[in-house]
């Protein structure tokens, strides 16, 4: 019993890897904030005093009470991460799906050349082989109808979620045409199933594996964006608040990862540590999707090919 | 030949007019006084206003015959220019580096595939193509500063003034197209592995390295149509960096121009990385059909 598993994990060993890392991100995501040394309220600090009673205000760099330092409030830079990795993953996940639930309907009807769709998928995706994604991003959300919008977070992760959503498109669209070249499809065909019975019965089901690993990929290319935005200072839980002189200004009220680097090219030159352990972390989330990515690849054609 | 290379001159210009087409669209605020204590800030949004500033661009091209002058006083295409030929000292080394050392790095991995470094490169290169640029040049300086703390000699890691200011960009920037190039390489030799040539070859009594030189000569079609990939990873990460190293480039003056809704200075940058990228396919494109004869079917 013990061999075999032992042969299971040896066949299996980037899946197990895997596997362990997205266990322990989602841990910290979700029973992270429950850890003892977490401080779950985010008590500020003013100042502490040195060894010669003077005062130091914050940020403090990395020591033994703060891990990983803190920021220029005082507050734990570690529980920070900790608390901020729930809306950050979520964030992360919701773009991923919503770019897959667009994608798919559009790469199935481009296979079927339906009014002209594949021509369209072909113009976007040569519009952004040309502008890097991120620059796209900043004109369309800058904006004013989404910029002003009550609900601008939700069009925020739209036009996040649609910027590479032609890629992904193409890529479903490519299985697709490999598909419908298969001998069991002209028998569904013949049946005389509809169009829609044929996307569902006779396409999906074949697809689900290969789609969740292209999903898990786009999850780390995401979060890359995301990160990318967050240097710009494009965050999606943001709050847009007009000032007293009529400018409207942007007020942060979320504790993202992306969101502690929107100091980053201040900070760069003085705390350091707070851009590094946020790109740390993130980092580390899109290495887990990488290696779990790759590893259901693996556990996926290995398994095919054992039938 | 001259087909291909018109078509893609046909896509380019239609991809500038799709941009020019995004970049107009009203996003500029319209401040009312409506009493000393009351104004009223509005983003006006509307298709009207939307042609209006489309006309308005016309007309300044058509008047100034060109691009004008910059709030500076300076033809904006004499200030882009300083800012692409500084961003041009990052870009194309990256990508030549990005090129040759990977597909280079590639064969050295495809050759001791089977071997314990062989695997233990592939797993490496795997690992770190994981690593976003922007962490790698944060945790770079991290680095530097901690060892400059503990007595390396003293020396600006930010800013474009010094001889050495673009290396650090550079490097972060190539890591990524590198390690791409490579495993693609190896992937596509591999792939090439089953062919009859390739017994053929051996069977002559070559080498391994003339076998895979073989090789590596009927991988040129699909490594040129990376080169695309590569230039545009390069050319979307150049303005992050440059900003994060307060390097003053034309990636860092693109965004603090998008952002300041000065859409002239944009598009005097956003125009010559468009047309690196129509460059990169061209060549590449040319490339291939000079070193690839037949298109194998």
């Amino acid at each position: 019993m013990e061999m075999r598993l032992l042969s299971w994990i040896n066949k299996h060993a980037l899946f197990c890897l895997g596997t362990f890392l997205l266990l322990l991100l989602l841990a910290i995501t979700f029973a992270g904030p429950y850890l003892p040394f977490v401080d779950r309220e985010l008590t500020t600090i003013t100042y502490i005093l040195n060894e010669d009673k003077k005062p130091v205000i914050p940020p403090y760099p990395p020591s033994e009470d703060y891990i990983f330092g803190t920021d220029k409030s005082g507050r734990d830079l570690l529980s920070l991460i900790i608390l901020g990795a729930k809306e950050t993953i979520l964030l992360v996940a919701c773009i991923t799906v919503l770019r897959y639930v667009l994608a798919i309907p559009l790469s199935f009807l481009a296979h079927k050349k339906w009014l002209g769709t594949h021509l369209l998928l072909k113009w976007l995706n040569g519009l952004l082989s040309y502008i890097p994604t991120i620059i796209i991003v900043m004109l369309l959300a800058m904006l004013p109808p989404f910029l002003l919008s009550e609900c601008r977070p939700l069009f925020l992760l739209l036009i996040i979620a649609l910027a590479e959503m032609p890629r992904a498109a193409e890529m479903i669209k490519l299985e697709f045409d490999q598909i419908s070249s298969k001998e069991y499809i002209n028998g569904g065909i013949a049946a005389g199933s509809s169009p829609y019975r044929l996307f569902r019965i006779y396409y999906l089901p074949l697809l689900y594996s290969k789609l969740l690993v292209y999903m898990v990929t786009d999850l780390g290319k995401v979060m890359f964006l995301l990160g990318q935005l967050g240097f710009i200072g494009i965050f999606i839980s943001q709050d847009f608040v007009q000032s007293m002189t009529g400018d409207w200004q942007l007020v942060n009220n979320s504790i993202s990862w992306p969101m502690m680097m929107i100091k980053a090219f201040e900070d760069i030159r003085g705390p350091i540590w707070i851009p590094f352990f946020s790109a740390f972390s993130m980092t580390y989330a899109i290495l887990t999707f990488n290696i779990f990515a790759e590893g259901l690849k693996s556990f996926f054609t290995r398994k095919v090919r054992y039938i | 030949m001259l087909q291909s290379i018109l078509k893609s001159t046909g896509v380019f210009m239609l991809i500038v007019i799709g941009f020019i087409l995004i970049l107009f669209l009203p996003r500029e605020k319209e401040v009312t006084f409506l009493s000393a204590f009351q104004i009223e800030a509005d983003y006006p949004f509307s298709f009207e206003l939307y042609l209006e500033r489309i006309e308005d661009f016309t007309d300044h091209i058509l008047t100034e015959k060109g691009l004008g002058e910059a709030r500076t006083g300076r033809p904006v295409s004499e200030e882009a220019g300083i800012f692409v030929a500084r961003s041009l000292k990052i870009v194309l080394p990256a990508f030549i580096f990005s090129m040759l050392l990977g597909t280079l790095m590639g064969a050295v991995q495809f050759h001791r595939r089977t071997k314990f470094t062989g695997k233990l490169q592939n797993f490496l290169s795997w690992m770190f193509s994981s690593i976003p640029d922007f962490f790698l040049f944060i945790a770079i300086q991290y680095l530097f500063i901690l060892m400059m703390q503990h007595g390396l000699p003293h020396f600006k890691l930010y800013g474009h003034e010094n001889w050495y200011s673009f290396l650090l960009p550079l490097i972060s920037l190539s890591l990524f197209p590198f390690l791409h190039m490579s495993r693609f390489t190896s992937a596509a030799l591999e792939n090439e592995m089953g062919e009859e040539y390739v017994r053929t070859a051996y069977a002559k009594g070559l080498g391994d390295f003339k076998a895979l030189l073989h090789m590596l000569w009927n991988c040129w079609s699909p490594m040129m149509n990376q080169a695309q990939m590569v230039m545009l990873y390069i050319l979307s990460s150049l303005p992050i960096i440059e900003k994060l190293a307060g390097y003053n480039g034309a990636g860092k003056e693109l965004l603090f121009s998008i952002s300041s809704n000065d859409e002239i200075k944009a598009l005097s940058l956003m125009l010559p990385f468009l047309f690196i990228m129509f460059l990169t396919i061209i060549l590449s494109q040319t490339a291939k059909l000079w070193l690839v004869q037949k298109e194998r079917v």
